[in-house]
């Protein structure tokens, strides 16, 4: 029997704008979070992660509907919930001129720690997130990284049962990124904590949830498990083949739909235009909007194609695909094999990508 | 409490790490004060004392009784005698007055003291019979002493030139008969005159000036007494105020919204963060008047003009108007916090209310000087009645009994700015 950490009903949350016209930043939210998962919130940019993060955390009253957590409301019996709860803001909510420390200390302290308890609490975060030989330093003194982990042990100072991260990795190196996603692996292996953790990067969600719910345009569109809702695109492989400037006509996708296991083939080719202000060099750098990759390609090279073909199973399908390119004279520049993914998912379900 | 108070010291930790604080918190507000303090040095304007003084006897030797206590307290105004235009008796227009009525006057302190010459002073003092002249002071100002001092001198003074005159005219009087009283009375006034020459001069008076004119009779009393609570109560209010601005800068870090979603409740989010700036201010009052206190006594060691500042005889009563600024100050920062949005705005916002509440209530020179319109309308400024009540302590010997209706108001100033504050304080 899976118990219910977090439950909310129906929260809502509008602004009012200048001109009096409402906007909706969360409409109608239902969720429950179980104990000892990691549920991640997937989402673009003002999807309105942060807005139910807000609303869960007490920090923002909803405009409609209410949630609890571990059985205490949180607009009712705030203390009672709060305590159960750490919250790692997407923002760095730290005091810049204090020292690792001294912010650990203070937050410490209105978590309701003190004495050796708090000592030992504040040693044991710096140990955990690495900061130990940094601990006297001033905060603004900083890397990105650094202030991540400062951030993210702030809200693990208590040692609550439940974590919400919100997009805790943003702006951060490769490596740091790593070490914030395997933070939250340890959290729940663990520590047995429950985990709620908000992304637009969907590779992030399908690493670390047990239960992923995307969000688009203040709505939950979808929730489950990654396998859960991969299926809901079926079982497609998508193979994307990079064909540069070449013109395709439809015989060459007619030719690809007959291989076995393809159901589809499209053509897409882009218009590539050069980052603002690098119009004149050789070199441009371009991202493909298909996979999100960034592109050397010479200047004046402004058209960019792509075969896109869905098919199960789509590496026993490959090498003939190729030959067919071969023989129309089709050469492939480059080629790319998608499993099924939670972008995929999200494009399926909105038309857009989750990136824009 | 103990999140109260561990929000408070965090927050005093923050302020101090800026390099600049101290230095705009205590040296600045000092070396203004000092620069004051020199240029009002000199002005007695506020060094003036009202006193009751019912003549029932009305005679020369009367008026020359009150002359003398005059000149041996230039602090001293002898309502309604010497009543100024702007009425400083505060006798309205009715200017008699009976002792009843002075009484009355007494308990309100609208005096400090008050003297009553008998009928038949001076046909007692020549007939040498005993006499006494009524002195009250006001219980609940605590007896400005140096006002029964400078009676008692004069007293003394006058009392042993009489004696030596009507000794001396008698005298003459037994061994050479006067023509007739004109004769009499003139030799008499020769000794009485003599004889009061030698009692000026005698090293006995000269000590009685310094003892009972100590504070008023320095010319830097006028000034200091004048510049350290002027600029103190500016500059706390300055400081205070800053709470404004600093709610933003919380906000815009986000560890205002962070506190918020621990188990803290808004009451000890705010209750910490007053008791911080109400702190910070009564640090700062209390090192304002010290350094006063400080850089005085020094410089009197140097400077014959100088005094060491005088604080008047009761500092809970200093506390209390101090505590009660700082209060209003500090309500008044955190209502400004809950209307301003930028930082920019409330610098402007802090501008503009420092540097106009401070002149309107006289912390840059004392209300006295100014148009009675303007002394009406500067009392909206908590500052003025803070002011007010330093005022009665430094230089009317009042007690913090004599304060408070000055502290009354300002509490209910503060009160007021609190309510709107808590009424429209949000985080998010
Ligand atoms: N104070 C506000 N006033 C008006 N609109 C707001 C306010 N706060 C948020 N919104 C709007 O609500 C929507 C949801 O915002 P929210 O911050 O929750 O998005 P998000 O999913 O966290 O996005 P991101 O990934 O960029 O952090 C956005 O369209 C945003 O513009
Ligand atoms: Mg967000």
């Amino acid at each position: 029997m899976r118990q219910a950490l977090v439950e909310a009903r129906g929260l809502m949350k509008t602004y009012k704008r200048k001109d009096g016209t409402e906007v909706y930043a969360v409409q109608g939210i239902d969720l429950d979070i179980y104990k000892g998962e990691v549920f991640s919130f997937l989402g673009p940019n003002g999807a309105g992660k942060t807005t139910t993060i807000s609303m869960i955390s007490g920090l923002l009253a909803p405009t409609k509907g209410e949630a609890t957590i571990g059985g205490f409301s949180i607009t009712r019996q705030p203390m009672e919930a709060k305590k159960l709860l750490g919250v790692v803001p997407q923002e760095i909510a730290l005091y810049p001129t204090l020292s690792a420390r001294q912010n650990l200390d203070f937050f410490g302290r209105m978590y309701g720690l003190g004495g050796k308890e708090l000592a030992m609490a504040v040693d044991e975060v710096l140990e955990f997130t690495d900061l130990k030989d940094r601990a006297k330093d001033r905060v603004d003194t900083f890397s990105g990284g650094m202030k991540r982990r400062v951030n993210i042990g702030v809200g693990l100072l208590h040692k609550p049962q439940l974590v919400y991260m919100d997009e805790p990795t943003v702006g951060v190196d490769p490596q740091s990124r790593r070490r914030i996603l395997d933070t939250v692996i340890r959290l729940r292996e663990e520590r047995k904590m429950t985990v709620l953790y908000t992304t637009h990067l969907m590779e992030e969600a399908q690493e670390l949830s047990n239960r992923v719910g995307i969000i688009d345009q203040g709505r939950i569109i979808a929730l489950g498990t990654v396998g859960e809702l991969v299926q809901k695109v079926g079982e497609e492989d998508r193979l994307i083949f990079d064909v540069g400037e070449q013109h395709i006509d439809n015989a060459v996708l007619e030719r690809f739909k007959q291989v076995a296991g393809v159901t589809r083939a499209t053509y897409q080719s882009y218009n590539l235009k050069p980052a603002a202000g690098a119009e004149d060099s050789a070199e441009i750098i371009v991202e493909k909007r298909s996979t999100g990759t960034m592109q050397i390609v010479r200047s004046g090279q402004v058209t960019d194609g792509e075969i896109t073909v869905y098919a199960k199973r789509g590496r026993k399908a490959l090498p003939e695909l190729l030959r067919i390119a071969d023989e129309l004279g089709v050469s492939i520049l480059s080629v790319e094999v998608r499993e099924p993914d939670l972008e995929a998912v999200f494009l399926h379900l909105t038309g857009r990508a989750l990136r824009e | 409490m103990r999140k109260i108070l561990s929000i408070t010291f965090n927050d005093m930790i923050l302020y101090f790490r800026d390099p600049g604080a101290v230095i705009g918190t205590f040296l600045i507000p000092v070396v203004f004060a000092v620069v004051l303090g020199f240029a009002f040095s000199g002005n007695n304007g506020p060094t003036q004392v009202r006193i009751d003084v019912i003549d029932n006897d009305n005679t020369a030797l009367s008026q020359l009784f009150l002359t003398n206590l005059r000149q041996a307290n230039t602090a001293l105004v002898l309502c309604p005698a010497d009543n100024s235009e702007d009425d400083f008796c505060r006798l309205g227009d009715d200017p008699a007055l009976t002792e009843e009525r002075s009484l009355g006057r007494l308990s309100n302190n609208d005096t400090l003291a008050l003297l009553v010459i008998p009928a038949g002073f001076e046909a007692s003092v020549e007939a040498n019979q005993p006499v006494s002249v009524t002195y009250r002071s006001n219980e609940n100002a605590a007896a400005p002493t140096f006002i029964l001092q400078a009676v008692q001198a004069v007293v003394q003074r006058m009392g042993g030139a009489l004696v030596a005159s009507n000794v001396a005219t008698n005298t003459v009087a037994e061994a050479l008969p006067f023509d007739d009283d004109a004769a009499r009375d003139a030799f008499r006034q020769q000794a009485y005159d003599e004889a009061a020459q030698l009692w000026a001069e005698n090293p006995f008076s000269v000590s009685y000036v310094a003892a009972a004119g100590a504070p008023q009779a320095s010319n830097s009393q006028g000034g200091f007494g004048q510049s350290v609570p002027g600029m103190a109560s500016m500059f706390v209010t300055f400081t205070v105020l800053i709470s404004a601005i600093n709610l933003i800068r919380e906000r815009k870090n986000w560890t205002l919204q962070r506190l918020t979603t621990m188990p803290v409740s808004r009451a000890q989010i705010l209750a910490g963060k007053i008791l911080m700036y109400f702190l910070l201010g009564m640090i700062q009052f209390i090192a304002m008047f010290g350094f006063g206190l400080l850089v005085t006594t020094i410089l009197s060691n140097f400077s014959e003009n100088v005094t060491p500042l005088y604080l008047g005889q009761d500092a809970l009563g200093l506390l209390l108007i101090m505590a009660s600024l700082t209060l209003c100050m500090t309500a008044l920062g955190f209502l400004m916090g809950t209307l301003i949005r930028t930082e920019m705005q409330g610098a402007a916002l802090l501008n503009l209310l420092g540097l106009s509440l401070a002149p309107l209530g006289g912390a840059w020179w004392p209300l006295d000087i100014v148009p009675e319109f303007m002394r009406v309308v500067g009392h909206i400024s908590p500052i003025a009645w803070a002011m007010d009540g330093f005022r009665k302590l430094l230089f009317e010997q009042g007690t913090l009994v004599s304060v408070l209706p000055e502290v009354g108001i300002m509490l209910a100033m503060a009160a007021v700015f609190f309510v709107f504050a808590i009424t429209r304080f949000k985080i998010e």
